[in-house]
């Protein structure tokens, strides 16, 4: 069973998460906001209480009012009276009222104990008090000495309507706003989640219908973010993927193009034997021709397996000191012996002592296989060339003759697997069209090249170049 | 009947030659496309068997070239390749039928009697003029139901005549259908060998079926005399 979580797309959990995260910072923020916000309200409520008490006061003791007081005397000198959201209230040292301004009249608010007590011990206190369901008042006490005794206790009170209106269109708005706020980022964040997610969608895409065998396909994309980035990683490694599955393909087709013939040969040669009774000789003729097609299979088998594990990269080269100057000595012996029927001769030009780096072996099979070329295609009696001279700080190794030659169309295309020239068709049936493919190989693995100068009728000239190995460790 | 083979793959072309040889065909074989479709407008073949894959010229337009030279030759195209996009090429160019590498001799041989059969009109693949009988796929002939063995050189020259009963035969006709290109046109080898012919298909019956026409050459048919 896989877990819910494995079911749950990633646009949904980022989307919860994001959602959840937002709605619980908007409480925290908005509680925090209430508390601070009924707190300084309250302080500022309290701040005023108390100027106006303290100004009260020392008019109070600046005029010695007795006991006894006009209301009218008392607006005059406390003008701060006419404000409708404040009340005075003065108390005898008993806390029986004297007076008290005319916004209060209805009301009676006698002194509570706590501010009775407090106000002897010369000390002020605020209070909240609530008559029935009405709006709470702040009240603050405030004693107003002469000397040591306590003469008056005064208080000043108001009403916390416009706080408690304040902090109810507080909450009002945050509890509208804070949900809508979660709304409105919860969307954004789903269509967020989607934006970026989207690239991923067409990977998936892409990566289904590669799947269906179409590795032609990329992911188009031109970002240089993460998913850029996966993306681009996913196009190399499709790429790679299509390369080697090309390469495989290529491998069959080749394979089986280039075994038809010798399987014609063998199949029609066999059944054309076996259609009625024959004189062993013409049994003999045929088995002969079948196997040599035989082995013309095998070779290509083995060419072809070669050079397929040289386009895997699988094929290592050793590198020993080659002296080339003793190859190419031993190379033009077994030329010597190769034109041997057709009288030609192989020359032996200059040869510089020059040491390379590299496979004996495999470098061997190279310059043989371009001598053996060069004999081939050589008209009886001729004359094939081999040189090895230093030349611009490389060895360079030239096998020359004076055959049958090539036309350019040919030359461009004489390395490429399984070409062969017309001439090579009906010259050399054994040919199997990938010895230049490999000679090419063997070059080029060596950090070297292979050239060839050719003139139709009148020769061709292959130059294999090779970087000499360095005095150093020629020593 | 006379077949000209364009293979660039020596060994290839050979063992198709033997093959025919042994049918009693007169086999041409040639290796580039020029060249064959040169001889195949040059000389009049029953049949051509053209490899697609050729030097000098491609398979396919020696092909078109053949054909626009209004060669009717019954063609049989021979391809390496297992696509049907180049059958359908070859046949679109003008070719009768093909064969993909590596394919059966018999049935390249069978195909080669289908298409000289068509070429020549009958359906049943029986050749019969009166009661004289020739059958092409095992190569048997009878006359009044009586069996005749003949050489294969006599089997060709007497299915040629039979497949172009009624009409004149001309000695170079003959020679270029039952003979190929090595026959040296200047012996009198024709005259002897319809000469062992009517030995073993005229002798001993009232109708003679081959008759001289002088001064052209020969013809095979049953007269009203």
């Amino acid at each position: 069973m896989p877990s819910p979580r494995a079911n749950t797309s990633i646009r949904v959990r980022l989307t919860i998460w994001y959602g959840g995260g937002l709605a619980l910072i908007m409480l925290l923020f908005a509680t925090a906001l209430y508390v601070v916000m009924a707190r300084a309200l309250e302080d500022q409520v309290d701040r005023s209480l108390e100027e106006a008490a303290v100004a009260a006061s020392r008019s109070l003791e600046e005029h010695r009012f007795g006991p006894f007081l006009l209301l009218d005397d008392l607006a005059q000198a406390f003008p701060e009276l006419a404000l409708i959201d404040k009340f005075f209230q003065i108390f005898g040292p008993q806390g029986q009222v004297t007076l008290q301004s005319a916004n209060i009249k209805t009301r009676n608010i006698p002194l509570s104990q706590t501010a009775l007590q407090s106000s002897l011990q010369g000390q002020a206190v605020f209070e909240t008090v609530r008559f029935h369901d009405e709006i709470p008042i702040r009240l603050l006490s405030y004693p107003v000495r002469h000397g040591q005794a306590l003469v008056n206790i005064l208080r000043v009170g108001t009403s916390l309507q416009p706080e408690k209106e304040m902090l109810a269109r507080l909450v009002f708005v945050l509890l509208i706003g804070s949900p809508l706020a979660v709304v409105v980022s919860v969307l954004g964040g789903w269509f967020l989640a989607g934006r970026a997610l989207r690239p991923v969608d067409d990977i998936t895409l892409t990566a289904q219908r590669i799947a269906g065998g179409d590795l032609t396909q990329r992911i188009e994309t031109t970002s240089k973010d993460e998913i850029g980035r996966l993306a681009n990683t996913f196009n190399n490694m499709i790429g790679r993927l299509e390369a080697s599955i090309r390469q495989i393909r290529q491998f069959s087709a080749d394979a089986s193009h280039e075994l038809r013939t010798p399987l014609t040969i063998t199949k029609g040669e066999t059944e054309l034997a076996l259609r009625k009774p024959r004189s062993a000789e013409v049994y003999r003729e045929a088995l002969e021709s079948n196997l040599e097609e035989i082995d013309r299979m095998s070779r290509i088998v083995e060419e072809l397996m070669f050079l397929s594990r040289t386009d895997l990269g699988e094929v290592h080269v050793a590198s020993d000191p080659v002296q080339l100057d003793t190859l190419v000595q031993e190379i033009h012996m077994q030329a010597m012996v190769l034109g041997k029927e057709q009288r030609i001769s192989t020359t032996l030009g200059q040869v510089e002592p020059l040491r390379v780096s590299g496979d004996e072996w495999r470098l061997r099979e190279l310059i043989l296989n371009l001598v053996d070329n060069a004999v081939k295609y050589s008209l009886p009696r001729g004359t094939v060339e081999l040189e090895l001279t230093q030349y611009r700080g490389m060895a360079r190794v030239t096998i020359r003759d004076h055959g049958i030659g090539m036309t350019p169309e040919e030359q461009r295309l004489i390395f490429d697997r399984f070409y062969r020239t017309d001439a090579a068709r009906a010259h050399a049936q054994k040919g199997t069209g990938l010895g230049l493919s490999i000679c090419k190989w063997i070059a080029e693995a060596h950090h070297g090249t292979i050239e060839v100068v050719s003139t139709f009728g009148q020769g061709s000239c292959f130059t294999i170049t090779l970087p000499l190995l360095p005095a150093a460790a020629a020593s | 009947m006379r077949i000209l083979i364009v293979e660039d793959e020596p060994k290839v072309a050979s063992f198709i030659r033997r093959a025919l040889e042994e049918e009693s065909y007169a086999v041409d074989v040639c290796s580039d496309g020029i060249q064959g479709r040169d001889l195949a407008s040059e000389v009049d073949y029953d049949l051509i068997i053209l490899d697609l894959m050729l030097p000098g010229l491609p398979g396919i337009d020696a092909l078109k070239a053949i054909r626009d030279a209004k060669v009717a030759t019954p063609i049989l195209i021979l391809t390496a390749r297992s696509k049907v996009d180049q059958r359908v090429k070859g046949l679109d160019a003008g070719a009768d039928d093909y064969l993909t590498k590596p394919f059966a001799i018999e049935e390249l041989l069978a195909r080669t009697r289908a298409l000289l059969r068509r070429a020549s009109g009958d359906s049943t693949g029986l050749l019969q003029v009166d009661d004289l009988i020739l059958n092409p796929t095992n190569h048997e002939v009878t006359r009044g139901g009586q069996r005749i063995d003949l050489t294969s050189k006599e089997y060709a020259l007497l299915e040629y005549m039979m497949r172009n009963s009624g009409r004149v035969l001309t000695r170079p006709m003959i020679a270029e259908h039952v003979w190929d290109l090595d026959f040296d046109t200047f012996t009198n080898v024709i005259d002897v060998y319809i000469s062992y012919l009517r030995n073993k298909i005229d002798r001993g019956y009232d109708r003679g079926l081959i008759h001289t026409v002088r001064g052209s050459g020969y013809t095979l048919k049953l007269t009203d005399a």
